[in-house]
């Protein structure tokens, strides 16, 4: 038998106050993107803030400085370009908030620009998106709507399964791991797209994997606990025992997520980074949130398991 | 063999089966080349469409397009108009994007007043653009007399049927053309007609035998046939043979004869009788037969030359045309004035004659829409990101695939065969329900992928710790599958409901992950459970066993 981990004791219940704390400053910086992100300040991709998003490709070698000054001699000092590892050189991305509703003179317009700036390097354009400020609030309405609704269906299916204490704290656990990740997301100044919005709600249906699992065992070792009554005890011990299983299933996900985040492109980039941050969360948060959190409510309102 | 497990080994072989068969046309078409496919397009359109049709479809972020919504505008309409503007204009874009010829377009109403349409394939911003932007034309129109027609079409089958003298040309010569592809429908593009002229040699009539005769005033086309018939109109030779004032113009769309679907084809007069701005109104009735009928009404100076076209032509039928098509083609009784009636004829439901009432207030009344969100994905990007995709996807499954194997061995390997499996079946069942494939969808599949082990990990977990406590190892694989079951379903079912919420909120390529997400989680339980179990029971008492 190969094993990574062996029999463990490790004393997860006496770390949850460190853990508190740890989790305490993601939530909060999560907290503050949601703020931020609802006063509509965040870094919001064009799907939610509106806008032109245009990608293409110069024939011959072209600076990134330069796209920037033609740009700026023609009034779009405020787009912002990026180089990009595509099938092809010279590829770029030009961004532009705009707030006309219907972009699609921009998009002609930068496009035109750069073919009278440079017209001996001909710019062919690849992908152009454009998204009326109108559509980002409905937009973003539905997102709220989604993210809301995926909750409730966990928060019932966890209640009905299990118990309804099991249920709130699986809710607050996922909750958590979704605060977390915009949290984090936030200080790295990474986008938000309609993409991080499914990473997060993927998260929030995978992260009650391990989640279900500690359960699982702690209900199972209940039947100890009723005998000899340590309830601290029996849940550490749940978390040690099924220790490796909660660990390998987050690590084979973290391995396919991996190559989608190195191989898979910039489109889907971001949205890999938010997947890796969410499997690893969803790992610890099984441990350190929805475990102890039944503890905790059982030390405050004892008897429920008795 | 138990009789149940026997059940499960012919279902998974089965399974295996009905996959290769749903999997198969999708590899026939990514088996073939850019210029294959060219070629296979001029030989044999509706091969290739039906490769297409029952392949795995790519959406536009894979294989390039255009993704518009639209906003109906309203706010210059009366109340009493706005009512139906959507319908109206869902109507006139629906029949202009048939017309622009773009395979499988969609175009549905979005919430209150907006409207999606898609384009795959199609790249040229400007010309969506003005095919969705135009006001819609609407006019009544008179046909070629039947006898005219019939002589039209002999002399076009005299055109096409080579002679007997005639020297083929070389195949060679001619096949740069056929990689054109015609920029617009009926556009006078020469095309190598080898292949055309060689059938045409069995039948003498090559144009007709393609054409059901039916009433006097229309020819029926089985949508089978219709791309031919396409293809014959890019001869400039054919539009020789047309009278100057004539067009030949198809019906708005297909309807079923005799159980197959068919669209019309009309010899029709190119000149406009009466414009759709002399319409005030249009509604679906009743007559006191309760058959379906439209009531419309025209202005006073529409209705002054209505009675002038209606009453020269009593007895003949008048076309309705939208845009170049024609709507409808009923028969003059009467003088009509400013207050016409138009009778669905027998077999017609309410719901046909309402569509009708749309058209023509909809070319009376065209309701302004505004392009509020654009997406372009050039063909060349999405060929990076399916590259990209796969890449990943290897690497990805690769390293799942290796880590199962080492962590656990010969019980690994068998989670691997399920895991492939998985896969098959995740793929089969794309293309059996015709889902669309997107960039997000690929890195679905990869995740699931991921996930799907999972089921393994805790199985094998499970039977580890029940191999410590003692028990043999086949009582131990039983206690395993048995007790991490539950475990393994619950943790999947929270998956499955996020990812149906993301299905119902989820635009195009999100839409793509929600599917692939869902149907292999789903699958994976078959799979990763059931198949695993199956070979576990292959051997009734283990020595040893390689976990």
């Amino acid at each position: 038998m190969f094993e990574l981990i062996k029999k463990t004791n490790i004393n997860f219940v006496g770390m949850r106050y460190f853990a508190f704390a740890f989790s305490g400053i993601l939530m909060v910086l999560g907290i503050i993107a949601f703020v931020f992100i609802f006063m509509g300040k965040a870094n919001m991709g064009i799907d939610f803030a509106g806008g032109t998003m245009i990608q293409g490709s110069f024939e011959k070698s072209m600076q990134i400085g330069q796209v920037r000054d033609a740009l700026r001699k023609n009034g779009y000092g405020d787009a912002e370009i990026t180089e990009l590892q595509r099938g092809v050189p010279y590829f770029f991305m030009i961004r532009l908030r705009s707030t006309s509703e219907t972009g699609s003179k921009v998009a002609d317009q930068v496009i035109g620009i750069l073919k009278k700036e440079f017209p001996d390097n001909n710019f062919r354009k690849d992908s152009v998106d454009e998204v009326g400020p109108a559509v980002g609030k409905i937009l973003q309405k539905q997102a709220r709507f989604a993210v809301l609704i995926s909750l409730l269906g966990i928060l019932v299916y966890i209640w009905i399964r299990f118990d309804f204490r099991f249920g709130v704290a699986a809710t607050a656990a996922t909750f958590h791991d979704i605060l977390s990740i915009l949290g984090i997301l936030f200080i790295l100044h990474k986008e938000i797209t309609l993409l991080i919005v499914t990473a997060l709600l993927t998260i929030a249906g995978y992260s009650l994997t391990d989640t279900v699992v500690v359960y699982d065992r702690i209900r199972e070792n209940l039947k100890v606990f009723r005998k000899k009554g340590d309830f601290p005890g029996t849940i550490n011990n749940s978390i040690n025992e099924v220790l490796s299983r909660t660990i390998i299933t987050g690590g084979t996900v973290f391995l396919a997520v991996l190559a989608i985040y190195f191989f898979a492109g910039e489109v889907v980039h971001d949205f890999a980074l938010a997947l890796l941050i969410g499997v690893l969360e969803g790992t610890y948060s099984s441990w350190f949130v929805a475990a102890p959190i039944v503890l905790e409510w059982e030390k405050w309102s004892p008897k429920r398991f008795k | 063999m138990k009789r149940s497990q026997l059940w499960l080994t012919l279902i998974t072989v089965f399974l295996i089966v009905a996959s290769v068969w749903y999997l198969y046309p999708s590899l026939s078409l990514w088996s073939l080349s850019d210029t294959e496919k060219a070629l296979l397009k001029e030989k044999d359109p509706s091969k290739l469409l039906s490769l297409e049709q029952k392949g795995i479809k790519l959406g536009l972020d894979l294989r390039g397009g255009m993704h518009v919504v639209l906003q109906v505008d309203k706010t210059k309409l009366k109340p009493e108009e706005s009512k139906d503007a959507v319908e109206r204009a869902l109507e006139i874009i629906r029949n202009r994007v048939d017309q622009f010829g773009v395979a499988e377009p969609l175009i549905q109403k979005q919430g209150e007043d907006r409207i999606i349409v898609e384009l795959p394939g199609l790249q040229d911003v400007e010309r969506a653009q003005n095919l969705i932007g135009q006001t819609a034309q609407l006019e009544f129109r008179l046909f070629e007399t039947p006898e005219n027609t019939k002589t039209v079409l002999a002399k076009i089958d005299e055109i096409l049927t080579p002679k007997k003298t005639e020297v083929k040309p070389s195949k060679g010569k001619d096949t740069s053309q056929e990689k054109k592809i015609a920029k617009d429908l009926f556009s006078k593009e020469a095309i190598d007609t080898t292949a055309q002229e060689e059938e045409a040699g069995i039948t003498g009539k090559p144009f007709t035998s393609l054409l059901e005769p039916s009433g006097s005033d229309f020819y029926l086309v089985s949508l089978e046939d219709k791309p031919k018939i396409d293809q014959y109109l890019k001869n400039p030779k054919i539009w020789e043979q047309i009278p100057e004032d004539d067009t030949l113009a198809w019906a708005t769309g297909a309807e079923p004869f005799k159980g197959v679907d068919y669209q019309k084809l009309y010899l029709i007069k190119k000149k406009s009788e009466l414009s759709g701005k002399y319409l005030t109104d249009a509604r679906e009735d009743f007559d006191q037969y309760r058959r379906p009928e439209v009531r419309f009404t025209l202005t006073k100076e529409g209705g002054r030359r209505f009675a002038q076209i209606t009453g020269a032509n009593i007895d003949k039928p008048l076309g309705i045309v939208l845009d170049g098509r024609v709507e409808s083609n009923p028969i003059i009784r009467a003088k009509i004035r400013e207050n016409g009636v138009i009778e669905m004829g027998s077999g017609a439901t309410i719901d046909n004659a309402r569509d009708l009432a749309v058209v023509l207030r909809a070319g009376a009344l065209p309701a302004p829409v505004k392009i509020i969100e654009n997406r372009v994905v050039g063909p060349s990007l999405g060929q990076d990101s399916i590259n990209k995709g796969m890449k990943a996807g290897i690497i990805g499954i690769g390293l799942v695939i290796l880590f199962m194997a080492i962590y656990y061995r010969l019980s690994g390997i068998i989670a691997d065969f399920a895991l492939i499996l998985n896969l098959v079946y995740l793929l089969a069942a794309l293309a059996g329900l015709h889902a669309t494939l997107t960039l997000p969808g690929i890195a679905g599949i990869i995740l699931t992928m991921g996930m799907s082990v999972d089921s393994n990990v805790l199985i094998f977990e499970r039977i580890r710790e029940e191999l410590r406590t003692g028990k043999t190892i086949r009582a131990s694989i039983d206690a395993g599958y048995k007790r991490a079951l539950l475990t393994v379903i619950d943790s999947h079912v929270t998956t499955l409901i996020t990812a149906a919420v993301l299905f119902q909120f989820g635009t195009g390529p999100i839409k793509g992950f929600a599917v692939t997400l869902s149907l292999g989680v789903i699958i994976s339980l078959f799979t990763a459970v059931v198949v695993t179990k199956l070979i576990f029971n292959i051997r009734k008492n283990y020595q040893t066993l390689s976990i």
